[in-house]
């Protein structure tokens, strides 16, 4: 067996797991209130209850982004000249023939979606409580849901290319998000800076 | 009303004094506003701008208690102008007949007429008689010149009421004053009518009947009475309430208008008598000739069978008044105040809401030894005991409450302002232990009955003679359930005998025995037929041999496309729908206004006995051809055939003289030295006082209702839809008394008045506008009186108006004079 | 909205020119409505409730505003939800059949489906919906049972001078301009209303909102964001598709091909 090593740590695979499962099913009832998909609604017992579940899973999902912090923030926010160079390749993903530079735990397309998501995650969040406890200000209310709306927007795009990257595009990378852990070879291809920090090298 | 609801869209002008139909007569308006989509104009004149002001064409205010000068000014301006429809007038009315030469009126005398004795305050009307010929028939110029005509004398009164001295009076502004005499005096055309409705704002005034007569001139003046669209209508404010009048609820009527027999009228005969007209005009019908055949049916359907010839009828049972004696409202209350009663009936009303001076009601109440309440609910009479500022332990009286069940629980017909009886039926089984007021009479009937079979009693007669055959007996003779239907057809009447009609040779049948009398004038005065109420004879026929209910018609036809519906229930009488229609037509019969074709007589077609000539149309005032053949004249329940202009049957004058109220603003009468009625009743206990000129009480009030109440409120502060539109009690005045009192909109305020206090919330509204009277500013002030303390159970409503309202009455009737009198308000 | 929902189209034409401010409307709704009474107190005017409430889906508004005539000009308005055809509330709610459009135009409301969102609230140009005790919709439906059974609305069965008249929206509109009347107001506005208004003056007077709109953010939501929601999704999906066909997942071999 080959060797492997840890990327991710249990609570970080928890947390990650609750977050993406929260964010489908508030994306699933999202659609499902902004296009009356009465299926949907049924399948929760009625709209009633699943304005209900809605509501908690987004209260979930807020606690379950801000815990994320802890795992990828400090990451997400730093970059460096190769990922610069990243950008200009598009990350290989246009073509396969290009030099793709040595990357460290994440790329930058990674860390980035993760600031889309976690600015995006705070303003729906915050929208979302405006929609469910300030019914009476009529102003709050119509920006909350206008915010709402364009924050879903937003994460309707982001999370299937997120989604399409982490399962067929990169084959491999989901028993990673299950496991934590990854062959150390590969890690070293594709993580070669992070390996090195790491000093598995 | 001379004509009835619909018969309002066929006017051309329509004047609402002393009415808020709007608010009042919500269903009237539709057929105003109906007539106003054809041009017709509404004219409001109140006190306040109200929501009949709001859709009407014209408005001007006037201070409460001054409609007689304003209507006075009226007169004075279509005589002067020539808007009177002389040959109406000249034939239908009084006004060419010449009047005793001792007659001195108001202009003469400073504001009394002739024949008045200050001790007595009445009036010896001697001189008020025409002069009359040798033959007993008044003198007449038809030219209407001789200035002892009534025309002349009419003309001498109301040149006093210039336009200047009403506006004087009544603070309506000078230009619509003229306004509304124009436009009102415009409809003195044979084709342009006019109509008047009033309500409570003209009948609850010390001059209360006066204000009515005033109008009623006008109307004849301007040939308005008997035509469609005419008339002088009172908008009566309770759905039942003129049957009520119609069935004798007053003290001094019994039903169909006839008197209450008084002590010295010791028989029949002297009561026929004394009141039967009688008229030497050989062109009158003088209908009340009929008395006999009236009180005499009556009599009979009253005892049955134990009125005979021998006993009088019965007519010795009837309770009789003393001479003078009246039994009004505001008596019974003094004489319960002084302790002179040890029961009473509280019966369908809440006197300690709806009596004036509800303080004195509500005290006199304390000095009863029992009280019985039959209401839909406990009101503040029944709970009166616990009322404000009164201590249960110091009152002796015991009260039973006896629930009985509202309109909807039960059959019957209900008499409506157009004198329209719909009969109604059953909608809701009663609730709870409720009966019909027909059943709880039932019940006390046959107990006091018992009780006079077993112990004798004072004077037992009355009570065991009466008739009383209203549905199946049980064992012991008591009638189990009251049938409504033997109640009606026992009102219509019955053949008790065969009845011929001798005057023709052979007697020819009139009816069989056992049968409904067919109309009333078939009824006889030998006892061979019963009438409950004349009136209402034909409201209940045969047909076919079947008893047919005549109130329960629902036909939709109109054939004179005049909105007279002939076949939707029944109208008294004879289901005339406008009555002294003969007025319509000119002296051959033929309408005054083709366009509104009430009546007319066709004199080509052949009647039912074959002579040529019947009148098509509404039912006639009488089959008599046209006058202008040999017919009758058309004022057929006058002894003169005509309608009085000149009247001598009311106390204060046969002219509608302005008096002020009895709480009034003014030191003086600016028509004369004498300010107030003089023949009122002043009741002289420290409870009944009043305060005229007082400054502590600096402002004029009225009193009305609201849509979304009815009467104290007892039914309506019971319904959360209703209270939650009216939830309190309050009290509309002007920006500048408010600015003045420094009160602001929605504040709780005091209104307090000589008698009592009442909370309010103060509404400040700009339609109150104070009045310029004779360069003073006057302040009016007027609130609802539907509250009461004891619903809302917080007493969130506040209580009762009439807390504020003098026990002084119309010299006439003795109805309060609620709707002007002096306040003053304070912050609370 | 169906070609013949609006060739038929229903609407309540109210004519305040008719009103007599009786309040009739106010008594028949609550009976036909089973409303309960709301506990008010006297605010120095007739007006009562105040306004509308989930208990009271139409008032009479009383206004007192000057007159050159007389002492005042004294206003009677009914107040109540105008059935847009363009309805705000409609278009914001996010619980299928809680608003709902009937055959005859109106817009009901189904107190069970509502799941108190309040969102209708905030999307009325007209302050209409209102929320009950459990926090449902409440207003106006135009008596939707009852014109469903060919009856008039309660209010204007009631109504005694023919201010309230229910009837086919065209002809209505029609004989109120025939009658001269200068504005209709809902003739347009908002595609059309179902509570129109024949007036004389102008609307202002009587306090009518002049060309009433949807809030802005709730037509941009409406227009683009709804729609973006749905392509951006759409086009996330076809774009991997495309990519996943055209250029392929990442591939080891590939890697280690060119690293050699």
């Amino acid at each position: 067996m080959a060797e492997m090593i840890r990327k991710s740590s249990v609570d970080e695979i928890v947390n990650h797991w609750i977050l993406a499962g929260s964010c489908i099913l508030l994306m699933i009832t999202g659609y499902a209130f902004l296009f009356h998909v009465e299926s949907i609604g049924s399948v929760l017992g009625g709209f009633n209850t699943m304005k209900t579940v809605h509501n908690w899973l987004g209260v979930v999902f807020v606690l379950s982004l801000l815990y994320s912090m802890r795992h990828y923030l400090r990451d997400a926010l730093e970059y460096d000249a190769d990922d610069k160079q990243w950008f200009k390749v598009a990350g290989g993903y246009l073509s396969h023939k290009v030099k793709v530079p040595p990357m460290g735990k994440y790329n930058p397309g990674q860390k980035l979606y993760y600031l889309v998501i976690l600015v995006f995650g705070i303003v729906i969040a915050i929208s979302g409580f405006g929609i469910w406890f300030m019914k009476d200000n009529m102003t709050v209310m119509l920006i909350s849901h206008l915010v709402h709306n364009i924050a879903f927007c937003v994460f309707v795009i982001a999370v299937p290319v997120h989604i399409y990257l982490g399962t067929l595009a990169n084959p491999g990378t989901f028993k990673i998000m299950v496991s934590g852990t990854m062959p150390l070879s590969e890690a070293k291809k594709k993580h070669p800076k992070w390996i090195k920090s790491v000093g598995k090298v | 009303m001379t004509n009835h609801w619909i018969d309002l869209k066929n006017s051309d002008v329509i004047l609402a004094m002393g009415a808020n139909p709007a608010s009042n007569h919500p269903i009237s308006m539709k057929w105003i506003m109906r007539a106003r989509e054809k041009g017709a104009k509404l004219i409001s004149v109140d006190p306040r701008f109200t929501q009949t002001s709001a859709k009407a064409d014209l408005y001007a205010p006037l201070r409460s208690g001054t409609d007689i000068a304003f209507l006075g000014g009226m007169i004075n301006y279509i005589l002067t102008n020539n808007l009177f429809f002389k040959e109406y007038v000249a034939n239908y009315t009084n006004a060419s007949f010449l009047v005793n030469v001792d007659y001195k009126g108001p202009a003469d005398l400073d504001g009394l007429f002739s024949g008045y004795t200050l001790e007595t305050k009445k009036y010896d009307k001697a001189s008020w008689a025409f002069q009359k010929d040798e033959n007993g028939i008044s003198l007449k110029d038809p030219t209407l010149e001789d200035p002892n005509c009534v025309f002349q004398l009419l003309k001498k009164h109301y040149l006093r009421y210039t336009p200047e001295m009403v506006t004087d009076i009544t603070g309506t502004p000078l230009d619509k004053l003229m306004e509304v005499y124009k436009l009102f005096g415009s409809t003195g055309t044979p084709d342009r009518v006019g109509t008047e409705c009033y309500a409570m704002g003209w009948t609850q005034h010390t001059v209360g009947t006066q204000n009515i007569r005033a109008m009623t001139i006008i109307q004849m003046l301007l040939g308005n009475i008997g035509m469609a669209g005419g008339g002088i209508n009172a908008l009566r404010g309770e759905s039942n309430v003129q049957g009520s009048t119609d069935h004798g609820i007053l003290f001094h009527i019994l039903p169909g208008y006839n008197p209450v027999p008084n002590a010295p009228l010791v028989d029949l005969a002297a009561y026929i008598e004394k009141n039967t007209p009688t008229t030497k005009e050989t062109r009158s019908v003088n209908w009340w000739s009929n008395r006999g055949k009236y009180i005499t049916s009556y009599l009979k359907a009253v005892y049955g069978t134990a009125a005979t010839k021998e006993n009088d009828f019965g007519y010795s049972w009837m309770p009789k008044l003393d001479v003078g004696m009246n039994a009004s409202w505001l008596m019974i209350f003094d004489k319960m105040y002084k302790g002179d009663f040890d029961g009473f009936f509280a019966w369908g009303q809440n006197p300690a809401c709806s009596g004036a001076n509800s303080n004195k009601t509500r005290m006199a109440m304390t000095k009863l030894k029992w009280l019985v309440n039959v209401n839909l609910f406990d009101n503040e009479t029944a709970s009166f005991w616990r009322g404000p500022g009164l201590n249960p332990k110091d009152i002796q009286t015991e009260v039973f409450m006896l629930p009985c069940c509202s309109s909807m629980e039960k059959e019957g017909s209900i008499s409506n302002s157009g004198r329209w009886a719909q009969w109604r039926y059953k909608a809701i089984e009663p609730i709870g232990h409720s009966l019909p007021d027909a059943e709880i009479i039932n019940e006390l009937y046959f107990k006091v009955r018992e009780l006079y079979k077993k112990e004798g009693g004072a004077y037992p007669d009355p009570i065991v003679n009466l008739s009383w055959d209203y549905g199946t007996q049980d064992a012991a003779g008591k009638v189990k359930h009251v049938d409504t239907h033997a109640i009606a057809k026992e009102i219509n009447g019955y053949f008790l005998e065969d009845v011929y009609d001798t005057k023709v040779d052979p007697p020819k049948l009139i009816g069989k025995k056992g049968d409904l009398v067919t109309s009333f004038p078939t009824l006889q005065a030998d006892g061979s037929t019963s009438s409950g109420n004349w009136l209402y004879c034909n409201s209940y026929i045969m047909k076919e041999g079947k008893p047919t209910n005549m109130m329960a018609r629902r036909g939709k036809d109109d054939p004179t496309g005049l909105g007279l519906f002939p076949g939707w229930t029944w109208a008294w009488p004879v289901n005339r729908r406008i009555i002294y229609n003969r007025a319509s037509v000119d002296l051959q019969g033929q309408p005054w206004d083709p366009k509104r074709p009430l009546l007319k007589w066709n004199a080509t077609k052949l009647a039912a006995n074959g002579k040529p000539g019947v009148w098509e149309g509404d039912i006639p005032d009488g089959p008599a051809p046209p006058m202008g053949t040999d017919g009758k004249l058309p004022f057929i329940m006058k002894p003169d055939g005509v309608a009085s202009i000149f009247g001598a049957g009311l106390m204060e004058g046969p002219f509608p003289e302005h008096y002020e109220a009895l709480e009034c603003p003014l030191e003086n009468n600016a028509m004369s030295k004498q300010r107030i009625n003089p023949t009122i009743k002043i009741f002289g206990d420290k409870i009944d006082a009043s305060f005229s000129c007082d400054a502590r009480y600096p402002f004029v009030c009225t009193t009305y209702r609201v849509s979304e109440h009815w009467q104290t409120g007892c039914m309506t502060r019971h319904c959360s839809w209703l209270l939650e539109m009216q939830p309190q009690n309050f009290v509309e005045m002007s920006f500048e008394l408010a600015k003045e009192l420094g009160m602001s909109n929605g504040e709780a305020v005091v209104v307090s008045s000589g008698r009592g206090e009442v909370k309010a919330v103060a509404m400040i509204t700009e339609r109150f506008k104070p009045f310029k009277i004779m360069n003073s500013t006057v302040h009016q002030v007027g609130l609802p009186w539907h509250f009461g303390w004891q619903f809302p159970e917080d007493g969130s409503g506040y209580d009762s108006a009439n807390l504020l309202t003098p026990n002084v009455g119309d010299a006439n009737t003795m109805i309060p004079e609620s709707k002007a009198f002096m306040v003053n308000v304070r912050k609370a | 909205m169906a070609n013949d929902i609006t060739k038929n189209r229903k609407a309540i034409l109210v004519t305040p020119e008719n009103c007599i401010g009786c309040r009739a409307c106010q008594v028949a709704c609550k009976s036909w409505n089973q409303l309960p009474g709301i506990k008010t107190k006297n605010n120095g005017t007739y007006q009562n409730p105040p306004d509308l409430a989930s208990a009271a889906f139409n008032i009479i508004k009383f206004s007192e505003v000057p007159s050159q005539e007389n002492p005042v000009r004294w206003l009677f308005l009914s107040r109540r939800c105008m059935h847009c055809e363009d309805a705000g509330c409609m278009a914001i709610c996010p619980a299928p059949g809680a608003l709902y459009r009937t055959a005859e135009g109106a817009v009901a409301f189904d107190h069970d489906k509502c799941i108190s969102c309040k969102l209708c609230v905030n999307a009325c140009p007209f302050d209409v919906p209102r929320f009950d005790e459990e926090g449902k919709v409440s207003k106006c439906n135009l008596c939707a049972d009852r014109i469903g059974a060919e009856m008039q609305p309660s209010c204007v069965k009631t109504c005694p001078t023919g201010a309230l008249k229910f009837g086919d929206r065209n002809e209505l509109i029609s004989a109120a301009k025939k009658e001269g009347f200068a504005t209709i107001y809902g003739e347009n506005d908002l595609g059309g209303l179902g509570t129109i208004y024949a007036f004389k003056d102008k609307p202002k007077l009587y306090g009518m909102i002049e060309n009433p709109t949807i809030p802005s953010s709730v037509i941009f939501w409406h227009s683009y964001l709804k729609p973006l929601s749905l392509f951006g999704l759409g086009g996330v999906v076809a774009a991997a598709a495309l990519h996943y066909l055209a250029i392929g997942p990442h591939k080891e071999e590939e890697e280690k091909k060119e690293e050699v």
